[in-house]
């Protein structure tokens, strides 16, 4: 394993942001390659503990090294400094490092990060960002795929996540790093984590094994482990989104992750002054929770759920 | 005049949401006559608008008998935001101009910015003032997407701004306020100047003036009072240079804002307090009008310190 420093950027007030991958060489020039990308963001933990564990795995769980078929580039994470501080994004001008992409060197500060670590990114055939929902809600671990012509369907099953989310590409997805990477020839696929800010052991290590399974479906690693999931291919129409009329606090009754029939009782709203119960939401259809609203307060006609229907 | 509540969503405690346009219209309906919408404070951050929109709403109301045709006024449309000091949308940090058109069953933001571009669709014109953000001072300027250029170049000359910025077309941008309304058929103007978080008293005069002139000129009112509409330079006859900074620290600007310069001519340093050294002196790249110049004075490596308007053989 080698570490390799990837962008260094000084700070007037706080120690340089040293972005650093972890490079482990494969013992076979003909396999398939990857580079997984960890936190872009702060607040949320989970592609950080993912990417880190990854590491840990790779170096620690692999008893022959000989076993590491092809290249594997492991950045855990890019955004050291809103982490640091639990900020979303870049600490001073608040931008999105993964609305950046493919970067430009002489650009913002955020835009030369972008390009440096596209750079470092470039060449490898595959490609795994760990990230989060961009709303405030928390799912459970599936793959996003931009419906982009550059998709690679059957490929994002060998994760054997429960879903993949087929998603129509808007114009502010076009500088995603999923979508430049595939527009630069590397099969993306990125995985959407919990929405969390602690550990849970279980779900984090659902998504390390879904990273393990594609290494080793790939033949970039060689080593065995369960199954997965046969995945699910869901698109808009798929998806039955359920909002609350009323806001206040909001209380999951179900479980992401869990069947629900329809007219089952899901969640429930609470007046926030009051405590009596204001709304409560029932399932539209037979399904699948696949998301729910994070936090405890909920706006009006926000999206309290999402599920996937099913019979 | 009349104001009327264009979206609304009760928040979790005990508190409304509420976005909020002022109508100003002739008491008598006039056949043909056009409508404007002025639109401010997507970002939060941002409030030279709704500095102007109080003079313009100031403005109608001692004149009511000139109005003729319709003025729609949208001062706060990220209302949380501005009053929070918040650039995004607070809680989500969505950036309202990356969310347009939005949908009814989008998240929040989404819904939001959705029920903004159906109020303001039918409007003739709309004019959407931005202040920069807090890190960067511009003169008045028109920012324009050359797609739309053919219908809103002639608009922007009658604002009474000193810059018409015209800009290739960006798939991101496609999901600002502008496009959306531009491809509804609203022509849509981008206003850009001052600082975010600050009012600049005579850039608000300034582009009040336009602002009146312009709708004089499209009869949306009908005065004898005359408007002053300065000649902008354009970004047609000569080009934009950027000045980033090379190194983090502390930037300390040399010259004024808006300034003429000449290639080479000093324009700051970036130091460090800590050992009192200067690690850096910028020099414009090129010779012309610094018209976009750092105002928050940290900085990072890359970023953007100034803005020049010129030309390679600096005549302009």
């Amino acid at each position: 394993m080698k570490k390799i420093e990837i962008l260094k950027i000084d700070s007037l007030n706080r120690a340089p942001l040293i972005i650093e991958g972890y490079l482990f060489e494969g013992s076979d020039p003909d396999a398939p390659s990857v580079a997984i990308v960890g936190a872009m963001e702060g607040k949320t933990i989970i592609p950080l503990y993912t990417a880190s564990k990854l590491v840990d795995f790779l170096k620690n769980g692999i008893d022959d090294s000989s076993k590491i078929l092809g290249n594997i580039l492991v950045i855990p994470s890019i955004n050291h400094y809103a982490l640091n501080i639990n900020e979303r994004f870049w600490p001073l001008d608040k931008t999105d490092i993964n609305m950046m992409f493919p970067g430009y060197d002489q650009g913002e500060t955020t835009q030369r990060i972008a390009k440096k670590v596209f750079d470092a990114l470039e060449g490898y055939t595959h490609g795994i960002i760990l990230k989060t929902r961009n709303d405030l809600s928390t799912c459970m671990p599936y793959i996003k795929l931009f419906q982009s012509g550059y998709e690679d369907l059957k490929d994002a099953k060998k994760f054997g996540f429960r879903i993949i989310h087929h998603k129509e590409l808007k114009p502010t997805d076009t500088v995603s790093l999923q979508y430049n990477w595939q527009l630069w020839g590397t099969k993306a696929y990125s995985i959407i984590c919990p929405n969390v800010n602690h550990v849970n052991t279980a779900t984090s290590n659902e998504v390390l094994e879904g990273v393990i399974n594609f290494l080793s479906k790939k033949k970039i690693i060689k080593y065995k482990l369960l199954s997965g999931y046969q995945s699910t291919i869901i698109r808009k129409p798929d998806i039955e989104i359920i909002k609350t009329p009323k806001s206040g606090i909001f209380i999951p009754t179900k479980k992401i992750g869990a069947y629900v029939a329809k007219d089952e009782m899901i969640g429930k709203i609470v007046h926030s002054l009051e405590g009596e119960v204001v709304h409560r939401i029932f399932a539209p259809c037979n399904g699948l929770i696949a998301c729910h609203y994070k936090n405890a307060l909920i706006f009006e006609n926000a999206v309290a759920f999402r599920v996937v229907k099913s019979g | 005049m009349q104001t009327t509540e264009i979206f609304s969503s009760q928040l979790p405690v005990g508190e409304i949401l509420s976005i909020k346009r002022t109508r100003f219209e002739p008491t008598k309906k006039k056949e043909g006559a056009k409508r404007i919408s002025i639109v401010t404070g997507i970002h939060g951050d941002e409030l030279e608008g709704q500095y102007v929109i109080y003079l313009l709403a100031k403005w109608l109301q001692e004149n009511q008998n000139s109005i003729h045709g319709i003025i729609d006024l949208y001062p706060a449309v990220n209302a949380l935001g501005v009053d929070s000091i918040t650039r995004g949308f607070p809680i989500y940090e969505v950036d309202l101009n990356r969310a347009f058109p939005g949908g009814k069953h989008e998240f929040l933001p989404g819904q939001l910015v959705h029920a903004l571009s159906l109020d303001v669709q039918g409007s003739d014109i709309a004019i959407d003032i931005h202040s920069s953000n807090i890190f960067l001072r511009e003169i008045p300027q028109i920012r324009i997407n050359k797609e739309f250029s053919p219908t809103t170049l002639r608009l922007a000359k009658q604002l009474n701004c000193d810059f018409i910025w015209i800009h290739d077309a960006v798939t991101v941008l496609e999901a600002t306020f502008s496009h959306t309304m531009n491809s509804l058929g609203t022509k849509t103007l981008v206003v850009e100047m001052g600082v975010g978080m600050r009012l600049t008293k005579e850039y608000g005069v300034q582009l009040l003036n336009g602002i009146l002139n312009l709708m004089k000129k499209e009869k949306i009112i009908i005065t004898d009072e005359k408007f002053e509409a300065r000649k902008p330079f354009s970004s047609e006859v000569g080009d934009v240079f950027y000045l980033n900074s090379p190194t983090s620290g502390l930037f300390v600007p040399e010259l004024d804002h808006c300034a003429v310069i000449k290639k080479g001519e000093k324009i700051g340093t970036i130091v460090n307090p800590l050992d009192g050294k200067v690690l850096h002196t910028l020099y414009a790249p090129n010779g012309g009008i610094l018209f976009t110049l750092r105002e928050y004075p940290i900085v990072y490596e890359g970023s953007l310190i100034a803005r020049i308007f010129g030309n390679n053989n600096e005549k302009n």
